[in-house]
């Protein structure tokens, strides 16, 4: 699986993967819907599957000694290393506006969503959605992607909506919370939120097993 | 000695079946498994690396199930489906780096030795080869790993008369060295230079499967080639 990660690393992946990353740093700008940030990363992994595309990726793992189901493993743990490289990324800035910065007065009055643990719930709920209907979505193919991609578009802009619109209503302000204030509600959604990503990431890798196994290359 | 051993294998598409095909791949010998184009070659061969999931069926390498032992089994198999298509823009060094890391039995020495033979460059990218030097990039990759049989697919397809002779040639060379050899191919010419054995497919059904000797006592008539016998053979099934 390690010699897979390392394939896919080296032949397959666009430059542009590692490169969003750095969108983790979105966290720190104020009066923006820093929840986007995950979709630009999703954007980057994207690319990344048009790169593999138009190379024959899948044409060549075929040729190579590797069960069927570890060519797809090995897709969602490059995905999953990419989305875990912006989420500590992303996860450190967040803590960093949760103490040092927790009372500057240009997030104070940002009217938008608060970098918290809420949103980093937020952002694991987007980055399971993209395993889920993205990549799994690609495996029913292993070619065509335009529409998962679409259909994972319409539902991360729903959950940022969400996200963004979620604390306005009367009573869950708490969402919204800085520093470490409603930390249990804070810390709750986080959990949440992995929880999704996990529950989401592994359901759709043993669907995504059984359609690839199914698929003439 | 059998290595690959086919008993009807079947595979059903909307517009084209492929009907019980039955045959051996005995070692030190090169098959020519000749057929027009749509014949069936590509989903045989396809079917006997797993790449299209046969309707029915048995494929064996060297006396093991290929379903049950396929990585097992592709560590001693080399494929290749004509030129290589895949990452046109890495440098070759890059993809055999990668390559490299999954055969347990990738030889350095043997490796540098087809480089050498096959005049490739190794900082050059597949998109920069010709057609005739990205099959043999295709070729090294299969060799570089000891392979004891090479399945290519129309290897010889889109390549000069001179590439075409060339790689022939290889093929034998690679056969005195102990690698047996299917590959297909609608260049009957091809089959007349360097198959030991004879495998002729049309519209999914094996119809002729000998010893090139035997293939001309069988299906030739007196003076006539081989190509001109499939011809008769093809406008036959047509009338």
């Amino acid at each position: 699986m390690i010699r897979l990660l390392k394939k896919e690393m080296k032949l397959a992946a666009s430059p542009l993967s590692y490169l969003f990353i750095a969108f983790g740093l979105m966290a720190f700008v104020p009066g923006y819907p820093i929840l986007v940030s995950a979709f630009f990363l999703c954007l980057g992994l994207f690319q990344s599957f048009q790169a593999a595309r138009e190379a024959n990726d899948i044409t060549y793992t075929a040729l190579l000694p590797v069960a069927k189901a570890d060519v797809v493993r090995a897709k969602y743990l490059f995905c999953g290393f990419i989305q875990l490289c912006y989420f500590v990324l992303t996860a450190a800035v967040t803590l960093i506006r949760m103490t040092a910065l927790s009372e500057a007065e240009v997030y104070r009055s940002n009217p938008l969503m608060n970098a918290n643990l809420v949103y980093l719930g937020f952002v694991l709920l987007i980055l399971g959605l993209f395993q889920s209907i993205f990549v799994g979505g690609f495996f029913k193919t292993a070619y065509r992607f335009a529409r998962p991609f679409v259909m994972f578009i319409v539902a991360a802009f729903l959950v940022v909506g969400l996200g963004e619109t979620l604390f306005h209503i009367p009573g869950m302000a708490a969402l919204n919370a800085f520093g470490f204030a409603h930390i249990g509600l804070q810390i709750c959604a986080l959990l949440l939120g992995a929880t999704m990503y996990f529950a989401l990431t592994l359901i759709s890798i043993q669907r995504a097993i059984r359609n690839f196994e199914r698929i003439d290359l | 000695m059998v290595l690959c051993e086919i008993k009807n294998l079947r595979k059903t598409y909307p517009s084209f079946t492929l009907s019980g095909l039955s045959f051996q791949l005995n070692a030190g010998r090169i098959v020519g498994f000749i057929g027009r184009n749509g014949a069936g070659k590509t989903t045989t061969i396809k079917s006997m690396l797993g790449l299209v999931h046969p309707d029915g069926g048995e494929i064996d390498y060297f006396g093991l199930p290929f379903s049950r032992n396929e990585k097992q089994i592709k560590q001693r198999i080399g494929y290749s489906t004509g030129a290589v298509n895949y990452y046109p823009k890495r440098k070759i060094k890059d993809i055999v780096s990668v390559t490299r890391m999954f055969f347990d039995t990738w030889n350095e020495e043997a490796y540098q030795e087809y480089l050498s033979l096959f005049a490739l460059d190794e900082n050059k990218m597949p998109s920069e080869l010709s057609e005739g030097m990205r099959v043999k990039f295709n070729l090294l990759l299969a060799l570089s790993h000891k392979s004891e049989i090479l399945i290519l697919d129309e290897p010889t397809s889109g390549l000069d008369p001179f590439s075409r002779d060339e790689l022939l040639d290889i093929f034998a060379e690679l056969k005195k060295r102990g690698v047996s050899i299917l590959f297909s191919t609608h260049i009957t010419s091809d089959i007349e230079k360097c198959a030991d054995d004879i495998l002729y497919i049309r519209d999914g059904k094996l119809v002729a499967s000998y010893p090139q000797e035997d293939f001309r006592k069988n299906c030739c008539e007196a003076g006539e080639s081989i190509e001109e016998a499939i011809l008769q053979m093809e406008r036959g099934a047509n009338i």
